[in-house]
């Protein structure tokens, strides 16, 4: 057995702005606990979350990319010594439109069983997630803080 | 085993209006695919989740009812294929957080791979996105088969 988590969420927006909103930083710092994903959306390149103090909490690289559909992303956590002992995980974004919202369904998994990294990362995704969907539908975040 | 579905979203709402939100069928119409929860919401009363047409979908009995904090229901999917399977239990926690409220859903089957769960499962991102939408804008989100 595997672990997985698994999160859809429908928001009041288009394919292409949820797709600015997830890959620039100018969004990701006001919904994701002030993050920048640092790296340049090709395939095949680095990938890094990197908080406003400059530490670097993940890293990874972009496996898969079709930009307003499909975002495949190679992802180990950094900062732990003991998730980082996990190695890398698996987190897949999936964009289709329905009707007047767009869908966004993430899959974040590792192929050990009973991932410490996949069950803090279950933690975190309905935060971040949830302030993607309040910015995108009414211009501000909801400034959640990232749990101590 | 069992099978089990956990969806938790973070609303800008305080816990007393998204407990109207849950409960009064002003709301549960907008963002519910029109649906009615037809109970009095007291321990041990019934519970039916009723369409517009008056067909009933679900059945059961409320657990606990502590408002704007906790509900438990005792819930049957009432369709030919899923009834067989029997009851379900499908807990809301509501925890205030600063201007925002903490809306977690439990929803859990005793047997393994529950074709209700695997059904809930699909219905519960619509329907609690479309909520957090109507407690924050106003609005609601139009789906297929609506």
């Amino acid at each position: 057995m595997a672990s997985r988590f698994v999160y859809v969420t429908y928001i009041r927006t288009t394919p292409q702005k949820l797709w600015q909103a997830l890959t620039r930083p100018e969004f990701t710092r006001q919904y994701w606990f002030g993050v920048t994903l640092d790296t340049t959306w090709k395939k095949g390149a680095p990938w890094q979350m990197v908080f406003e103090d400059g530490t670097v909490t993940d890293a990874g690289e972009i496996v898969e990319i079709k930009p307003r559909e499909c975002l495949v992303i190679k992802w180990r956590h950094e900062l732990s010594p003991e998730l980082k002992a996990e190695g890398f995980t698996r987190c897949t974004f999936e964009i289709a439109k329905e009707r007047s919202a767009t869908r966004l369904t993430i899959t974040h998994e590792s192929p050990r069983n009973n991932s410490k990294t996949i069950a803090a990362v279950a933690g975190g995704w309905p935060m971040i997630l949830s302030g993607l969907k309040t910015l995108l539908e009414t211009g501000s975040p909801l400034g959640l803080r990232l749990p101590s | 085993m069992s099978s089990k579905f956990v969806y938790v979203t973070y609303i800008r709402t305080t816990p007393e209006k998204l407990w109207e939100a849950l409960t009064k069928p002003e709301f549960t119409k907008r963002y519910f695919f029109g649906v009615t929860m037809d109970t009095d919401w007291k321990v041990g009363s019934p519970w039916r989740m009723v369409q517009a047409d008056g067909k009933v979908t679900d059945a059961g009995e409320v657990l606990e009812a502590k408002p704007q904090q906790r509900l438990v229901l005792k819930w049957r999917n009432e369709f030919p294929e899923l009834k067989p399977e029997g009851y379900t239990r499908c807990t809301f926690e509501l925890t205030p957080q600063g201007d925002l409220t903490k809306l977690e859903v439990i929803h859990e089957a005793d047997i393994d791979n529950s074709k209700t769960i695997v059904a809930i499962s699909g219905g519960w991102p619509r329907i609690l996105s479309n909520l957090k939408t109507f407690l924050e804008t106003g609005e609601v989100l139009t789906f297929p088969g609506k």
